[in-house]
């Protein structure tokens, strides 16, 4: 009886084993024969994920079926830490989408295959590329990766907020129906449009740093920089970043630290509708172009003031932003500088040990031709990271003030951030640096030399690590 | 000769059955291990060949401040947090072991909590902790006082996880009650023929018996307690101003955000050498307060 049962269990799990062996799921799409398979891992979820594999079935329908290339997308988050161990452990996928740090990080890890050889090849060039967006694919003189879509800062106003307070603002001397364009006039504006209730407590502001995702590079609109590449010298001691942050904690101090704090609590996320731009908690904001994506899906009204948004492209093109609630302007650069702005770029890259490098690069070269370019920006609500765009792209974009992103992108003042190895290190440092700013625990000027000080070391260690290599290899 | 035949057909039946833990633990614990601790003394980048550095890692993790912040914040953590779960998980453990109506409800309650998934009770405290709409500050609110800011506030974010931490105290709760179920009653029938009122009789008797199951659980909660990591780090990611940069995080950024695996092997090391020295101490130190039944 004992051996039946057992019999019977073994069977029991044996034979559903056997089965899902057999009929069990397969891959989700069978590659044809003499077909080449790429992985391509990117950090793309949702809506921006979907438009992104759209793109990848254009080139599986067109390029991939031509050239016998199937690219297999694959969406994940950290991608940027999967795809270092994915290399690490010599199984990496054959693209990885991922961020501009990871072109100098990843580069300095040789983690990446230089790309120069096969842009040279398909003829991609320098010349094409706004000039911030090939700096920041170029890590040691050696181009790493190639863009994918990229974005410049701008500032983000409330139109209803401002012409709700239009006559304060007046009365301040400020202009309701413009963005502020200097500081001094941001905080002037800023300071209008801060509202607090009989106990004290802000119900709205006009502008708060610490909300903004930029606040490590302010350096930039105050005409400073973090690092020099030329000299390999950190400027973070510099008199103008000292001032920039003398502005976040100014902010502390008026608005008071601990109300900022209780304020910032009522927030919602990014991606919801009790994000703080469309809930009014605050009325201007640092931001990039895919805002407007953003202020549509989760607020409608806001993008359609006049006439619904599928009947805003027969306006005039003129007429197009009086449909809007919100605008966007050049962030002030303390410095005087024209259309001074931070940008970032995501990446396309062929990690060190990948099975398929020049196939990878025939997919990453077509994400390069003008019109996949500006479809894929166009979907993501970006701009372009090419030179020339088709009227085409400003005209029917998603986002009516595009032209004031690609302007900051193209602009010489446009700056990214720095090639610099220990970045993700300094980015961390700077991230605690501006909270005790803002908790007024850091005086800026010491907390600056400090950090500088600290960074040094970093940067010697890593230096260090690079020359015993070295030694080690001779 | 047979029954040397049978032992060693026993003997391999017996391998064969412990194999696969034993497989599993020379591939994914020993050899990491072994590893980590030869990585510990490299400069190893992950996508580089680890290069052998002496004690450089060592030396250099002493003098950073990082280092300091995160120990330092850590058994600032554990001082609260430890004694605190150790104090209401007993508590708690005394109060289900009375007998009242609905016990098995209560029980159940106490218990729910430590089944909730880490993610969902750290989103569930973050709304608790909100010093705009959070629960706390609602209540303190109808008391007429003005709540502070919880996890945003310098001084209050680390009290408030070691506050959370006792959220999760079902476990211990349910090994000490096991403990105490198994104390003999004729002891607490003695001690009050002798005239021991309650406290006394918990103080003279309730707690030298589960001594091992307090022993057990400090043991665990030393462990547990140098390894927080995951609420923190949705919580607060350290912040505000480092307040709640635990070890954990320390090292959790240097080997996945900086890629210094070594640097990340020696904080490990090192980690597990303090919890060993501190496990150590409350071995020494259990001689005069655990009291086994058996001796």
């Amino acid at each position: 009886m004992k051996k039946i049962i057992r019999t019977i269990i073994l069977a029991c799990l044996i034979i559903p084993a056997i089965a899902l062996l057999a009929f069990g799921p397969r891959a989700k799409h069978e590659v044809p024969p003499g077909f080449v398979e790429l992985q391509y891992w990117e950090k793309w979820s949702g809506p921006e994920g979907i438009q992104m594999a759209e793109i990848v079935d254009d080139f599986n329908k067109t390029v991939g079926k031509e050239k016998h290339i199937v690219v297999d997308y694959m969406s994940m988050t950290e991608v940027n830490r999967k795809v270092l161990i994915a290399t690490a452990a010599g199984v990496p996928p054959d693209i990885a989408g991922c961020w501009d740090g990871q072109t100098s990080q990843f580069g300095a890890l040789d983690a990446l295959e230089p790309l120069d050889d096969l842009a040279r090849e398909y003829g991609i060039k320098k010349e094409d590329y706004k000039p911030v967006v090939w700096d920041l694919c170029v890590y040691n003189g050696k181009l790493y990766s190639l863009p994918s879509t990229p974005a410049s800062v701008a500032l983000l106003y409330n139109k209803r907020i401002f012409w709700r307070n239009a006559d304060k603002l007046r009365a301040a001397g400020l202009d309701p129906c413009r963005a502020p364009q200097t500081i001094d006039e941001l905080d002037r504006y800023s300071d209008v449009l801060t509202f607090r209730d009989a106990a004290g407590h802000i119900t709205q502001s006009g502008f708060l740093p610490m909300e903004s995702w930029y606040v490590n590079y302010l350096c930039y609109w105050w005409g400073a920089g973090v690092w020099d590449r030329n000299t390999g010298k950190f400027l973070l001691t510099d008199p103008r970043n000292v001032a920039a942050y003398e502005w976040v904690k100014s902010y502390a101090t008026r608005l008071g630290k601990d109300s900022v704090a209780e304020f910032r609590q009522g927030f919602g996320g990014f991606n919801s509708a009790q994000n703080p731009f469309l809930t009014e908690k605050y009325a201007m904001s640092q931001q990039g172009p895919w805002m407007a994506n953003y202020i549509y899906n989760l607020k409608p009204e806001m993008s359609e003031v006049l006439v619904p948004k599928q009947l805003e492209y027969f306006l005039p093109h003129v007429a197009r932003e009086f449909n809007y609630a919100w605008a966007a302007a050049a962030f002030p650069s303390a410095a005087g500088e024209k259309d001074a702005a931070f940008c970032s770029i995501d990446t396309l890259a062929i990690p060190r040990g990948a099975k398929h490098p020049r196939e990878s690069f025939e997919f990453i070269a077509y994400i390069q031709r003008p019109e996949v370019m500006e479809k894929l920006c166009s979907l993501h609500c970006k701009t372009s990271a090419l030179k020339k765009t088709s009227d085409a792209f400003i005209r029917n974009h998603m986002n009516p003030y595009i032209d004031v992103w690609e302007r900051l992108l193209a602009s010489p003042n446009a700056h990214g951030s720095p090639p610099l190895p220990t970045m993700a290190q300094l980015n961390a440092d700077l991230k605690v640096f501006i909270e005790g700013v803002y908790l007024l625990k850091v005086d800026p000027k010491k907390g600056l030399e400090d950090l500088q000080k600290r960074e040094e070391e970093q940067y010697a260690r890593y230096n260090d690590r690079q020359k015993a290599r070295l030694a080690e290899a001779k | 000769m047979a029954s040397s035949k049978r032992e060693r057909r026993e003997f391999v039946k017996g391998m064969a059955f412990v194999s696969p833990w034993f497989i599993g633990f020379l591939v994914f614990t020993l050899t990491p291990m072994g590893l980590s601790l030869y990585w510990s003394f490299c400069d190893y980048p992950l996508t580089q060949p680890p290069l052998f550095r002496g004690l450089e890692n060592y030396r250099v993790i002493l003098h950073e401040t990082d280092f300091w912040i995160s120990l330092k914040n850590t058994i600032y953590y554990a001082c609260m947090a430890l004694p605190a779960g150790m104090c209401v998980s007993l508590g708690l453990a005394l109060l289900l072991n009375t007998k009242i109506r609905g016990l098995g409800i209560y029980r159940t309650i106490i218990f729910l909590p430590s089944l909730v998934p880490i993610v969902a009770s750290a989103l569930l405290w973050m709304w608790i902790f909100n010093a705009k709409y959070g629960l706390f500050n609602e209540v303190l609110a109808k008391l007429g006082i003005n709540g502070p800011n919880w996890i945003a506030d310098v001084n209050t974010a680390m009290p408030s996880l070691a506050l959370m931490s006792l959220w999760g105290v079902g476990h211990t709760v349910i090994i000490y009650l096991a403990g105490l179920q198994d104390v003999p009653t004729e002891l607490y029938e003695a001690a009050e023929i002798d005239g021991a009122e309650s406290f006394r009789r918990m103080w003279h008797v309730t707690i030298p018996m589960i001594s091992p199951v307090i022993f057990f659980n400090l043991i665990m909660a030393i462990i547990g307690t140098f390894q927080v990591f995951a609420v923190p780090y949705m919580m607060t990611q350290g912040g505000p101003f480092h307040a709640t940069y635990f070890y954990t995080m320390y090292l959790y950024e240097n080997a996945f955000q900086n890629c210094y695996f070594g640097f990340a092997s020696a904080l490990a090391w090192i980690q597990l050498l303090i919890v060993v020295v501190l496990t150590a101490f409350a071995f020494w130190t259990s001689t005069r307060w655990v009291h086994y039944q058996g001796k």
